[in-house]
Order: C-alpha cells, then structure tokens, then sequence
C-alpha cells in the first residue's frame, strides 16, 4: 500500500533502529494506527511485507496489546481510568456519566464517529484522579463539569488543553520529603539539556567515563544499597554484576519504563520532567557493563512522555553524551526509545523482552535470567526508570553518600505517589524508611473530611494490603516485608472508612483478569473465576461457601502461576478476605452495604 | 555420539540415573514415574504454560515444573506428595472453568488428555459456577476445524505448525482467558494442511474435517501400516471400522516419522471408496470393457499370453511392475515374467536411479545408505535438488528436526528458490538442469563455471569438509553418472558421508530391489552375471535365466507402439500416460492385461482388467527410498479386488494348468519375504524388528554383482513431480485433496 512521506520515513527509520527488524513491529503498527485510525488489512500485509513476517505473526502480536485495533474507534477516543486510584475518586460515575453524555457504552463508537468510549486500566494519573486520556492526552482531577466542558470543545472541533504535567507532582516541598531525583522538577524547562547540565548534569558520566572503571562504578553501586525501583526490591549492583565480562555478544540496558502497576505515576513525573538524569543513568549502566545499545521502553499511553524522552535523547547525541566516543573516551552507546501498546504484563522483564522483540508480550522461562540470557538472547540488564535515574546521583556523590539517606540494605530515597482518600495526593520524594503513618498523616495530609483510615495500598496494587493499624511502620523494603506486605513500586492507594473492601478486591482482580497474559492456567482462569465471582458476589448475589472458595482459589493461584502477576493478584485478594472478612458475610444480607466512593463526581 | 556424562538423582525416595542435562519430567518417566502435562512436547520448545508437571524439589520454595527443570546430582525430587496432588486438583478445576464439558459429542471422547488428567488427577466435584466464555466453532479448511471454548491453550498446535513444520500458519489472538489460536487468513487456513496441529491438540479443539463426528474411538479398530502416497515410508496408523478408513495418524509415535504425516499420510485414504474403484475383473468385448466372471477373466488372460508367449516368443511379451504393490507383488512379477515367460522384458516407472547410487557406492554400498534416522542426526546436510518440502515431506521433517535440535547444517544446491532454504547454512542457485556440472566441479574441479558459483562452491565445500558426518540427500535430477560424480565428491570428504536418494511412490525403491528392472536381478545383481544366474537358478529351481538386457518400460511401450511388442502385462502402473503419447493408445499390442485399483488410461485401453487392492487392503511389505523395509498390514477390506499377490497366483496357476511355468505354493505374502530374505542382498533382516511395526534397514551387498559400467538414458527417470496435494495416478481419487483450495493453488 502507499505509504504517506512521513510514515513511510518513520517506517525506514524504525526499522534501521533495532539490531532485530521485527522489534519495529509494535512501533510500526502503532504510528501505522495513529495515521490511518486503526490497522487495516493493507497495512499488516505492507508491515509483513517490511518486516518478512507473515500475517499471523502480525496478527497475533497485535491481537496482544489493548491499544492496538484493527477497526476505528471515534476521531476522540475516550478512555476513563476506572482502576483503583480513580475508583475511589469516582472514576466509576465518571464512566456511567461519560455513557449518558455520549450515549455510547463501553468499546463504542458514536454514530458520526467523533466520540468512542472506552473504560480502561491505570493510565498512570493516580494522583491526579479520576483521570481519563482522550487519545493520548490526559486530562487529570476531573469533575463532571470538567468532563461535560473537555466533551463539548472537542465536539466543537477545539483541542481543550491536556495537563501540562501530571498532577500531583509539583506542590510546595514537604519538610520532610528529601528531593534528590525529583529536585529539578519544577524548574522551567528542566527536560533540556541546557538547564540540565546547568544543575550539574552529566558530570556523573564524565566521572564514570574518566574516573573509573567499569568494576569500580558496579561497586559504587553497590555500595549505595540502592534497590530495583520496579517493585521487587533487588540490589541493582548485584544485578548488574551477573552479566558476563567475556562474552562475544552484545550487551544491552533496558529502562523498564512500562509504569503500569495501579497506583503508581512516578516514572512519568522523572522522565518528563528529567529525561536527561535517566539518559545519563543509562549510559553510565552501559559503562559499567560493557553495553552499547540501551532501549526505554516507554508504555504506549505516554506518547507524550516518549516524545519529550526522544528530544532529550536527539538533544544529548548533539552534545555528544550518546553515540561514539562519548566525551572522548572511546565508549560508544546508544539509546532508543520504544513504545509500548498497552499491556501490564511487559512490565515484568521478561515478557518486556518479548515485547521489545516484536513479540506477545508473553513471559520467558527463567532460568536463564536477563543478565545472561536477554534481549535476542543476549546478556541484559532491565532495571526502572527510578533505579537508573537514581545512578548519577550516586556515581556523582558517591555510593555511601547515597545510602546514608535510607536505612540500612535500603540506600536512598523513594518516590512514593500517593494518591486514593488523602488530602494531598501526589508524588513525593522521601528518604526509605519514612514511617508510613507519619508520610499519610503528614506529607500527604491525612484523610479527608476527617473520615477514618481504613486500608492501604502500599506499593501498588500487586501489594497486601494493610489495615489502619498496620501501618505504623518504616517505609524500607525490609520493614515493609516484615509487615506482611512490600513496598513495592510506591503506588500508595489509601481508602477511607467508607470504602467496601469487596468492591475494592473486585476492582483488583478486573484488572488482573484484564491482564493476565493468558499464558499459564492458573492465572489465566484463576483471575478471570476470580472476577466473576467477586462481581458477583458484590452485586449481591454471593453466599457464604463464596467466601472461602474466594479465599482457597488465590490461595491456589500463589506461587503456581509462571510469572509474578498470579501472584500480584492472588496476594492483594488473600489480604482483603483475611482482615476484611466481615465485610464479605455484610454482603450475604443483599446489595453492597458500603458508599465506595466518597460525594464526589456523579453525584454533585 | 558423545559418551553422555551420568548423574543421578533420587525421585520419589528411588535413585536413578540419567544423562546429564535430562529433564526432570523425562527423567520420571523414565523411571516410570508419570508426571502429567499438557504444554511439554518432546521436540518441541518448552513453555511451562500448563502448570501440570509441578513437582516437589527439597530445597526449593515452590512448586516446581519438572519440564524446565533440569536434573542436577543429588537433587530430589517428589512427585506424588499432598501438596504435589492438590496442586494437579486444583490445576484441572481451573482447566475446567471454561472448558465445555461437551465430552459426549466431543470426536475426542475416550482419547482426551484432558479427561485422562481428570480421571486421574482431577476433583469429583466442581465448584465454577459463573458464566463460560462461550465461542461458535469456525471451519478453518475442509481438514481443519477449532472449537474455541474446548482449547485449553498447550500451544502444542502452535509451535509445530511453526518449530515442526517451518510454516507458522497458526498464532495466539487475544489475551488473558479470552485468548484463543487464530488461522493465518483471519477465519481460514492456508498451509500445508498437514493436520500435526490436529493430531497434536490434547483435547478435542481441532478436528479433522474428515474425522469429525462419524465414531467413538473405542468403536475403531487401529491397524498400524505404512503410507501408500510418496516415497518416504511413514508409518500409519489406520483407524478402521466396520473396514472402513476413518482416520490416518500416528498417535503412538511410532515407527521412523515419529508423530509426522503429510497432508497425503493423514488425510489421503478416501480412495478407497472411490465410486471409481474397480470390483469386478472386466474383459474387453469389442470396444468395451464388460464384468466377467473371476473365472472367466483368469482363465482367458492365461490363455491369451499363452498364444501371445507361443506365436512371439519370450521376448514378445513385457511386464511393468508397480512402484505402488508391496515388495512380494514385484517380487513375483519378475520372477513370473523370468522364470515362467524367460524374458527380461520388466521394468517399472523409475523416479529415482537407485541402480547408479547402488552402483556408485559398489562395497560402500552397505553402510553408505542413510536411514531417516541417520539424516535426523547428521551433523551436515548437502541436498541436491529435489524440494523435499512438497516431495518428500518426511525427508524435510527429519532435515528441519536436525536443524532445531542437533544444530544440523543445512547446504542446498537448486535450481528453486526452495522452501528449505529459509533453513540452509547456505544456499547455492543453479541453472536448472546444471546440477550435475555443478557437481563435477565439486568432486573434480572441472569445468567452467561462472566465477560467483565458483566462489560459492568453495565455501559449500569448505563448510562439508568441517564436519564430521555428512548426508547427502538428492533427488531425480541426479542418475547414472552424476550419480558417481557426486560419490566421488563424498568419498573426498573427510568425514563419514551417505547417501539418500530421493524417488517417488511408495515402493519405488522395492520395486528396484525386487530387480524389477531389465538389466538388474533382485538385489541388483546385473542380468549378465554368470555368477548372479546360478544362484537364481538354484533359489528358484528353474531353467535358464535369460542373459540379455530386457527392455525399459519406455522401450517396451515405444515396441507396442511400433508392432514388436505383442503382449504388455501391467501391475499398478499407468505406463501408456507416463511413457507413451497417449493419441497412439496401445500401439500395435495384441494383448494388455492390467492389474488397478481405478480405470486409469492404460487400464481403460486393456484386453482385460483385474480390481486389485490398495496397500491399505493388503499384508506384505514395502521398502522406502532410504531403504528400509517395513510392513503392512490389512487395514480396510472392500468387496470384489484382491490383492496383486493373490492375482498373480491366480494367474500362475491358470499358466501353469496351461503348460506354462510352475504355479506360485506360497500360502501368504510371508512366505514370499522369507524367499526375499533369501533372493535378495540386503533383505536378511531380523524378522522381529518388522513384526513390532519398526523399519528394518536393508544393507545391499554389493560384492557380488560385479562392476558393470552403468549409465542412464535421457528420460529414464521421471520424477513424479508431486507437490503436497497430488500422488500421482492415486491423487486424482483421493476426493478430500482434491478439494483443498490450496491444492489447486
């Protein structure tokens, strides 16, 4: 088919990109869809005939990622996050009020095909809920009038203004917060080169570059005890010391920049507002393990994110701090930024290999792990974008510097994004080890309308849950652990007392369902049992054998499933029925007894 | 192979011993041990996707996949523990959440993993009680159907359509538990339409299109035979009822295919009951053929070569013997038309020069065939033409399994931008037709080549010089003295090197065994070896046999043509539309007696017509191209043929009433092979190997047939240019490939 100049550029573009032609599948068919409004017959047929793929291999990629389509959605397609973060704002009145305006249900299109309406997963705006994207603007703090006045500019052909930056992330600085990563945020135009190298950027890599050897930035590292910022807590020294030294192969580094555990938005914040702190991350990684490609995958709803990270990339090959003989010292890296087309599981790395590979975003046999065997079965290291943006800080200072500022196998500091039933919700940087109550009740402000705590998410929605009396605690990995739960990507979701439990554990498992990959059995069919029967069972409609069934399938589901996301949906499920449990049998008696959200959207 | 290092591990408080780098779930079973599991597939890539296989490992956390797992010393291992249990439990309730418990009218009923797992493993009672996610069935080729909601997602389907057969026509569409595996054109198939993805899905989601809801397998019987489409000779299994072919597989992965049958093993069996298929022995009446009694047709064919054999003499008459009838059938063929008729005059339609390789080869000739297995684990493959993709399926399963699991390298030399070469170290283009030169420059580094092939060349045989074993595998467009070009290339190597040549048919390589040829006795013994007649002579206990050269089947159809032939008996073989033009008919011939299963155009030109029986209505044996002897067996009976083998008895018989020759005493086709274990070089094997259902590999023994200088005339070897969907004469009957879109793409 013909291709328009641009497109047909881009195409060239991407495909000259990756060391494996295929990788540019997803790029491709998500520009492709920007273009044409969906991808069409032709266009698979003309990718395939591009990438030497037949059409099945296309399809089925493509069939994978939620924002791929092969038929048009309206010229706006409307997307109300309904996840955890924004349910609790009214993300669910929202939806219902955005059906009646636009007099379309989910997944439909207006009859002139200028609205479509979809309900979909965490967008990465919890502190700014309830949130929505209209294609890929998001526009955050939404109330109806909000809603009712961005529907009808756009309905008149106008373009409302999106959020300049996400909510939630700049506000004046707690006393206690400790701004280290996140201390540019703020500064006008702090995503350019200028400004960054003004505040010191890129004398870290100098110094890894002509001060020290790969070995010795590995051990400043390490020595920084600072852990994966992902969720699961690893030494990212530790990990960066597996890969190989001698090995014929490439090396590469990946920043997992798919942000899409529910309740977590602090990748976006880093990487929109300080895109050049995670570049020179990422090129010192590539020192320290002898890597010459580096990759961002990007998750495909931060279009705009990936945008501002593709000037600062374009902006540092200028300058010479990517491509060869970077600041004259012989070492060549590059860096190429990825989009993502919307899938939670290519968060987990393996299955983000996959992805990045052109691939159903299906996870990998472990072992072998990454660092040996990843990327086209090369040594790789994936590591957050927190984790790596954390890197020039710690070449800069010094490692020991850098751990001071946490506790003990727990250096630095954490970005926590707050957001749920707190009078401040936002994105914070706090020293690890903070006490949980103290950063709820203090930097975040407490809880609204003086109503009572009653649940916390403590780092994502993959996390146990914990009650009110739970949470007098350090916010440490370890600490966090001992408490029943982890800190897992810092997505704070906090509930009030008017909250129902059940809903809150039918919300999590929808989304779990929604994104298990469907690779393994337990997962695939325990989340989507799951989901029905807690629909179910919320509506009114459970009984009591429901309870422990509920309770005895995520049980079975835990440590059975091939990757971590059965687990991520068993655990925060197996929390809610054990110290929830009441709340279960309150529903025997009929219809949910409890106000989910507080007065807010619909009702006003 | 290398000596494998051994190391053990206890599992389920036994010790036992396996190689190293065994996994878990193969070192259970092993020991006898089952561990359950859908998604593991020996040869296939691994997927720990079903969650079946988890087992007890001291020392580590979790449950663990034993088909990931790979043994370590020391390590132990508990499969049959509560938690081991609960887990299968609870695995298969979650199975069954969305799988519909439609087993009744489900075609896989009775041989369902899924309802084994259950029955052994799984919960008697079910506690889902929502809604299942229901899909319509979609037909996605007339072979092909998928029931969504019944896919319980092994991905077996997927990976061998993609790993096994080189084709990926199948994909994974969707997500989550929404997900299901999608066609490659969107709602149909277009592929090899093999149907391994069929045969390999666990449960009932995809059925055959001729299978489909017509039995209960317990109602079957299952006949293990071999396929009687091209050359290749896989083993088959014939589900049978009421003598009826239902089904063709190879479920118990037997045999030297393993699980692997093409479009034509699988599903090319409804010839059997064509309507076209001939049930009574028709004599021609002035110009049509009419349906005589058995009697009278015996008796006038008897009669009637009698007074061709006494008014022409020996050499008036010719036989053409079939590349299709069992190894026995051609056996007394030839022994008919030398013993009882005392002329050389047989010949069948060569697709392959099996004489020049056996030539070529002269005392090498016994361990320089390569066997289908042998070509699985070579170490290096040089294929010479031919595209076994199309022509010799198994040939390309067995090429691609080396490549995926032994890291076998692949050289092509072709004049077509083969399938293979997606897979080829290296892939080298010629001119069609210069294969030969090619290879002269190879073995002799004569001739003057383009400089661009040169410098390939060099490289091909830089790269079969590094290796150890090499295969070297060709097709049709190599005979007579290419044949020992190409030997004198592979005797240069430095490694072991065989060969394979590639024919087509199902018995082509007995055929020429059998020494159904005019220059060759059984076993290739050359017909002017004075040696060669003693001792036919004293095996057969009859008169001379004749010296001279006889005449080739194109010869003999050229010397029907022009009066000098008088009379032409066929057995299986269409020799005036391969040979002849077919506007000059028979020719001048006064006799034509054809033995077929259908009219075909010589049969239709016939004096008289005998129905005979398919391979998969008959016992005897038949040898592949690679030469390996394997058995058949009767699988479907149909009212009125008989078997070539009771058809040339009969007519041995009525001869001998007449004064012609010694009748045939032999009780079955058994008795014959124990005479061809006898006759022929190469065929003494051990009788057990057969018996089990397993190929036998003949070791001809070339010693005594003398060093004959050999070569063939142009148009000798017609290669039967097959592709997937067509067998020759047998195709045009084969109804559900005739059908196939792709068939007559």
């Amino acid at each position: 088919m013909e291709l328009s100049p641009a497109l047909s550029a881009k195409f060239e573009k991407l495909q000259n990109s990756y060391p494996v032609k295929r990788s540019a599948l997803i790029p491709m068919l998500m520009y492709a869809q920007d273009e044409y409004g969906c991808v069409s017959d032709e266009m698979i047929a003309e990718i395939g005939r591009q990438l030497d793929l037949n059409n099945v291999q296309i399809e089925e990629t493509l069939a994978y990622y939620s924002m791929l389509h092969r038929r048009p959605w309206g010229k706006h397609h409307v997307q109300i996050c309904t996840n955890v973060a924004c349910m609790l704002k009214g993300g669910n009145e929202l939806l219902e009020r955005a059906k009646r305006r636009l007099e379309i249900g989910h997944k439909e299109t207006t009859a002139d095909g200028v609205f479509s309406l979809e309900e979909v997963e965490c967008i990465g705006a919890c502190t700014g809920a309830p949130a929505m994207q209209v294609n890929y603007d998001f526009y955050e703090n939404l109330t109806p009038l909000k809603f009712d006045r961005i529907i009808e500019e756009l309905d008149a052909g106008k373009h409302p203004a999106p959020e300049p930056v996400i909510s939630g992330a700049l506000h004046e600085r707690h006393e206690l917060e400790t701004p280290l990563i996140s201390r540019r945020w703020g500064m006008k135009d702090s995503h350019k080169i200028d400004v960054y190298l003004m505040q010191g950027g890129y004398k870290a890599l100098e110094k890894a570059l002509k001060e020290m050897t790969p070995e010795s930035i590995i051990e400043e590292v390490k020595k920084s005890n600072l852990r994966g910022r992902g969720g699961a807590g690893f030494p990212t020294g530790m990990k960066w010391s597996f890969v190989p030294k001698d090995t014929p192969k490439a090396k590469y580094v990946i920043c997992n920049a798919d942000e899409s555990e529910p309740g977590t938005c602090k990748d976006r914040p880093l990487m929109e507002m300080d895109p050049h702190q995670l570049i020179e991350g990422m090129v010192i990684a590539g020192r320290a393990i002898g890597s010459h490609q580096g990759f961002i995958y990007i998750r495909g709803e931060y279009r705009y994110v990936l945008d501002i990270v593709d000037g600062a990339i374009a902006e540092a090959y200028e300058r010479g701090y990517l491509g060869k003989n970077i600041l004259g010292s012989g070492f060549d890296f590059d860096l190429l930024v990825h989009t993502g087309a919307g899938a939670y599981e290519c968060g987990e790395e393996s299955a983000l290999m996959e992805s990045l590979e052109g691939k159903r975003g299906y996870p990998r046999i472990k072992p072998p792990f990454p660092a040996v065997v990843g990327l086209y079965g090369c040594p790789t290291i994936i590591n957050n974008v927190e984790t790596l943006s954390a890197v020039p800080s710690i070449i800069r200072e010094g490692g020991d510097a850098y751990a001071s500022r946490g506790t003990p196998k727990n250096g630095g500091t954490r970005m926590l994004c707050v957001a749920g039933h707190v009078n401040r919700p936002g994105i914070y940087e706090v020293r690890l080890g903070m006490n949980m109550k103290k950063f709820i009740y203090d930097v975040a402000g407490g809880i609204p309308d003086g109503k009572k705590l009653k649940a916390v998410i403590p780092g994502g929605s993959s996390c146990p849950l914990l009650t009110a009396d739970e949470i007098d605690i350090a916010m440490d990995y370890d600490s966090v652990a001992k408490a029943g739960s982890m800190l897992g990507s810092g997505g704070m979701v906090i509930m009030d007392e008017d909250t129902c439990m059940v809903d809150m554990a039918r919300r999590i498992m929808h989304f779990y369902a929604h994104e298990s990959c469907g690779w393994c059995i337990p997962c695939r069919e325990g989340t989507t049992w799951l989901r029905k029967t807690l629909e179910r069972f919320h509506a009114g409609m459970g009984c009591v054998e429901d309870i422990d069934m509920i309770a005895d399938l995520a049980k079975n589901m835990l440590g059975r499933t091939f990757c971590p996301l059965g687990d991520a949906a068993a655990m925060p499920t197996i929390s809610i029925m054990k110290k929830w449990r009441g709340e279960f049998e309150d529903h025997l008696r009929g219809r949910c007894p409890y106000k989910s959200a507080g007065a807010l959207v619909g009702s006003r | 192979m290398a000596e494998q290092k051994l190391i053990k591990l206890k599992i389920n408080e036994r010790e036992v011993q396996v190689p190293q780098g065994t996994l878990v779930i193969e070192a259970t079973r092993r020991m006898g041990t089952e561990v359950p599991s859908f998604c593991y597939y020996p040869g296939l890539s691994l997927q720990a996707a079903c969650r079946m296989c988890l087992v007890e490992v001291e020392k580590a956390p979790k449950l663990q996949t034993a088909c990931t797992l790979v043994a370590t010393e020391g390590m132990i291992v508990r499969t049959d523990t509560e938690q081991v249990r609960q887990a299968r439990k609870y695995m298969l309730e979650f199975l069954l959440t969305n799988h519909p418990l439609d087993c009744p009218v489900c075609d896989k009923g009775g041989e369902c993993e899924l309802q084994d797992m259950v029955f052994r493993y799984g919960a008697d009672s079910s506690r889902f009680v929502e809604e299942k996610i229901h899909r319509p069935e979609e037909k996605w080729s007339e072979l092909v159907y998928y029931d969504a909601p019944r896919c319980i997602l092994c991905f077996r389907c997927v990976r061998v359509c993609d790993e096994g057969m080189d084709v990926k026509a199948l994909g994974v569409g969707m997500r989550g538990a929404n997900s299901v595996i999608i066609p490659n054109r969107q709602d149909h198939l277009e592929c090899e339409e093999c149907g391994m993805c069929i045969d390999i899905c666990p449960v009932g989601a995809l059925t055959s299109g001729t299978y489909r809801y017509k039995t209960r397998p317990w109602e079957m019987a299952y006949v293990s035979t071999v396929c009687t489409h091209c050359s290749n000779g896989c083993k088959t299994t014939l589900s049978v009822r009421n003598h009826e072919i239902l089904r063709s597989n190879n479920r118990d992965l037997s045999g030297i295919n393993g699980d692997f049958l093409c479009v034509k093993g699988r599903f090319g069996f409804d010839f059997t009951k064509h309507v076209e298929r001939i049930r009574q022995p028709l004599v021609r009446k002035g110009d049509r053929l009419y349906p005589v009694s058995w009697e009278e047709a015996a008796l006038a064919a008897a009669t009637k070569l009698k007074a061709a054999y006494d008014s022409g003499g020996k050499d008036a008459i010719g036989f053409i013997g079939s590349n299709r009838t069992s190894n026995e059938e051609n056996y007394l063929l030839q022994k008919l038309a030398r013993t009882t008729f005392g002329t050389n005059n047989i010949d069948h339609h060569r697709t392959a020069d099996y004489t020049g390789l056996i030539t070529a080869l002269g005392e090498r000739a016994g361990d320089s065939l390569l066997t289908m297995e042998q070509l699985y684990q070579s170490k290096a493959v040089l294929l010479v033409g031919n595209d076994p993709t199309t022509q010799n399926p198994l040939v390309g399963w067995q090429i691609r399994s080396g490549i995926r699991h032994f890291g076998t390298k692949l050289f092509v030399i072709n004049a077509n931008e083969i399938k293979l070469k997606r897979r080829a170290t290296q892939f080298v283009k010629v001119a069609a037709g210069q294969e030969a030169v090619v290879l002269r420059w190879l073995a002799h580094e004569e001739g003057q080549l383009a400089p661009e092939l040169v410098e390939q060349l060099v490289q091909l045989k830089a790269g079969l010089e590094a290796e150890s074993d090499v295969a070297v595998v060709f097709g049709a467009e190599i005979s007579g003295a290419a044949i020992a070009t190409l030997v004198a290339f592979g005797s240069k190597l430095p490694g072991k090197t065989r060969y394979l040549v590639l024919g087509d048919y199902a018995n082509s390589r007995g055929a020429a065994d059998m020494g159904v040829l005019p220059d060759r006795l059984p076993g290739y013994a050359y017909v002017g070896s004075p040696h060669a007649h003693t001792s036919f002579e004293e095996l057969w206990s009859c008169g001379p046999i004749p010296p001279k050269l006889g005449l080739t089947a194109p010869q003999m159809v050229e010397a029907a043509q022009a009066g000098k032939l008088k009379a032409l008996y066929v057995m299986g073989a269409n020799p005036l539309a391969h040979f002849g033009t077919l506007g000059l008919g028979r020719g001048k011939l006064d006799l034509l007696i054809v033995q077929e299963m259908f009219l075909t155009e010589t049969a239709q030109m016939a004096d008289i017509v005998f129905p005979a029986t398919s391979a998969y209505e008959k016992d005897g044996t038949v040898t592949n191209t690679s030469g390996e002897i394997q058995m058949l067996r009767k699988g479907a009976e149909v009212m009125g043929p008989r078997s070539d083998f009771d058809l040339l008895r009969i007519l041995s018989h009525q001869l001998e009433k007449l004064g012609l020759g010694k009748a045939f005493h032999y009780k079955n086709p058994a008795v014959v092979f124990e005479e061809i274990r006898k006759a022929v070089s190469g065929y003494n094997v051990q009788p057990a190997g057969l018996l089990t259902g397993g190929a036998e590999a003949t070791r001809v023994e070339f010693a005594r047939n003398g060093h004959v200088p050999y070569d063939v005339p142009v148009g000798l070897i017609r290669p039967a240019k097959d592709t997937l969907f067509t067998s020759g004469t047998l195709g045009r009957f084969c109804t559900m490939m005739e059908s196939l879109p792709e068939a007559k793409a």
